[in-house]
């Protein structure tokens, strides 16, 4: 079925030549204008996927604003109105400005390191050479390995006593031995575990940066290069002039993906030092979880989360601006 | 005579340095790519003696290579049923995916419904919806239902991001149909539904097999949603099983951690990776071109 249909164009051809030519005509004008029935249709097939999305993501999503709102917690399922308490409580929480400065300070070092080893990556696989498809297969694989999975090879890495990543230090004469002052803990040391987090987050995202950044320079059709180059561009005007705004709209998207995802995940910091030692490596995400499920403060825990709005805000209306301006 | 045999060694000594060149911008990215992998294989194969040391050679076996690791997973903890948890919820994931995003996809790309863009842009949007606003109140919800503590809450759960995703991949899918085949169908005398079901459907399978990939890798992707809905030891999905049940107190089995993360991880990372272009594709927008 799918062998001779996939040719679909001659071989509906020859089906429809069936048809006298005035008669076809006339059934594909009937067709365009069954508009209500076409409607109802097109609706029936809608219905399920609004639905789910509507009941599962924007009927949650009102109900944590109505969470915040409320003192509910997990032991007392009746919740007061409380108006903007939990928000304010929040605000005066020492480790609520910790999270968030913690959030702030992840999402631009890794973004600012993602960048930079994603470029250069983009540019090495641009260029033609043999085991270039392995290399790409290869290097992708922290970014398609399920997070949860991959944070728990980095937590051995990172074992206090048995480091491999010690190991080779040591090795190299740049650390001291083990028991010793030189001896860095990665997730033990206040000083050392937000950078050993963002390592984590920086090694499974590079991969996506650098793809797309590779989406967008395959983007861009050679004839435009090549015309440029005709009238005399050299390679900065053509990169600056054609390359660099048409891949624009690429980068940003992936950009903005990246920033959501990473100031809304939890699992790397929670599985590797769940926000300690302390409250070095405390993020919101993180914060959300331990007061809305761990101390049960259903409404504090919403509160929190949802501080995450306003950060993430300007990102998703970007997004947004973006896919409406997407051709087809 | 000599220039002439001259010229094409050159161009192959140049040819072979710059190879050489990118191997040696490549090979740091590839180490750093892949070690932490190898280093979870190497681990989940070493027996405990040769794990615990820092006078040797840590990169490659001391002692024999051994299997026992893995005999704890099967034997001596749940995995078996983790495994069995994944593959049932992403069946079931795969399949609500399918009924709902599948329809939605047509709709919005070749029914001409008013507002069909501005919708699909809606529902995709919700994607970008971060589970950690949405766990809070996802559980009240789950605990309504009375799923909690069941893998069943993952199958309700799941396809809060992967029906958002899928609809919109699939969207600009069908846009890649040529709309005169479906024309050719209703000539023929086929019903809306009959050109879609008959028609439509059957040329799109490529696509709609993405979208079961998807469902599948996506949820493999989650750790919240288990990790809040989901205690009961036999009821976790494998990537929240690892790392909270393997994990007692202070005391870490690394060798069966690795193993446990392994087994289901690297056949997951594989399978997406055939795919990644398309995730790629499907959030940059680029899918209908």
């Amino acid at each position: 079925m799918t062998g001779s249909s996939l040719g679909g164009g001659p071989d509906s051809g020859v089906r429809v030549a069936a048809v006298p030519a005035p008669a076809r005509r006339l059934a594909v004008r009937r067709w365009r204008t069954q508009g209500s029935q076409r409607l109802m249709f097109g609706y029936a097939l809608l219905a399920p996927a609004a639905l789910y999305v509507l009941l599962l993501v924007g009927a949650p999503f009102l109900f944590s604003l109505y969470l915040a709102v409320s003192d509910a917690n997990v032991g007392d399922p009746v919740a007061r109105f409380v108006g903007l308490e939990n928000f304010r409580s929040a605000w005066e929480m020492d480790t609520f400005w910790i999270a968030l400065q913690n959030s702030v300070l992840f999402l631009v070092i890794a973004a600012v390191l993602k960048s930079a080893l994603g470029t250069s990556l983009a540019f090495l696989l641009l260029q033609d050479f043999r085991g270039k498809k392995l290399v790409r297969g290869l290097v992708v694989i922290p970014f398609t390995l399920p997070i949860a999975i991959s944070v728990l090879s980095w937590k051995w890495m990172y074992d206090s006593q048995f480091s491999v990543i010690n190991w080779v230090l040591s090795r190299l004469g740049l650390i001291g031995q083990f028991g010793t002052e030189g001896w860095p803990i990665w997730l033990g040391d206040p000083k050392l575990a937000l950078a050993a987090c963002i390592m984590v987050n920086v090694w499974r995202t590079f991969p996506f940066s650098a793809i797309v950044l590779l989406a967008g320079f395959t983007s861009v059709p050679s004839e435009v290069l090549d015309a440029a180059k005709v009238d005399g561009c050299n390679f900065f005007q053509r990169f600056r002039n054609i390359v660099v705004p048409m891949i624009a709209p690429i980068l940003l998207i992936g950009f903005l993906f990246d920033t959501v995802f990473t100031l809304s995940d939890l699992s790397v910091v929670y599985l590797l030092t769940q926000g300690g030692p302390g409250n070095a490596t405390k993020i919101l995400p993180v914060l959300a979880y331990q007061v809305g499920i761990q101390a049960g403060n259903l409404g504090r825990g919403a509160a929190i989360a949802l501080f995450l709005v306003p950060l993430l805000a300007p990102a998703l209306v970007l997004v947004l601006r973006n896919l409406k301006r997407r051709e087809y | 005579m000599a220039s002439v045999v001259a010229a094409p060694l050159t161009r192959r000594r140049k040819e072979l340095r710059r190879h050489a060149l990118i191997y040696a911008g490549v090979a740091p990215f590839v180490v750093l790519a892949v070690f932490p992998i190898y280093w979870m294989l190497i681990t989940a194969f070493k027996q405990d003696p040769d794990l615990y040391r820092m006078d040797h050679f840590p990169f490659w076996f001391n002692l024999a290579p051994t299997l026992r690791n893995f005999k704890i997973l099967f034997y001596q903890t749940n995995y078996g049923s983790w495994i069995w948890n994944t593959f049932t919820i992403s069946f079931w994931v795969a399949i609500i995916t399918l009924l709902t995003a599948v329809p939605a996809g047509y709709a919005l790309a070749r029914l001409r419904l008013p507002g069909a863009e501005n919708t699909g842009i809606a529902i995709f949007m919700t994607y970008l919806v971060p589970p950690i606003i949405l766990f809070l109140p996802l559980s009240r919800v789950v605990a309504e239902l009375g799923l909690q503590d069941s893998w069943m809450s993952l199958v309700l759960v799941y396809p809060t991001f992967t029906v958002p995703f899928c609809t919109w991949l699939m969207m600009g899918f069908f846009k890649t149909v040529p709309m005169e085949i479906e024309e050719a169908a209703r000539v023929d005398g086929c019903g809306q539904a009959g050109a879609f079901l008959r028609v439509i459907l059957p040329i799109s399978l490529p696509g709609v097999l993405t979208s079961v990939i998807f469902a599948f890798t996506l949820s493999m992707q989650d750790f919240l949603y288990g990790l809040a809905f989901v205690s009961p030891g036999d009821q976790k999905p494998v990537p929240v099983g690892v790392p909270t049940e393997l994990i007692r107190g202070d005391i870490y089995y690394w060798g069966s951690l690795m193993g446990a993360a392994l087994l289901v991880g690297l056949p997951v990372a594989i399978l997406y990776n055939f795919f990644l272009d398309r995730f790629i594709q499907g959030i940059t927008g680029g899918i209908g071109k």
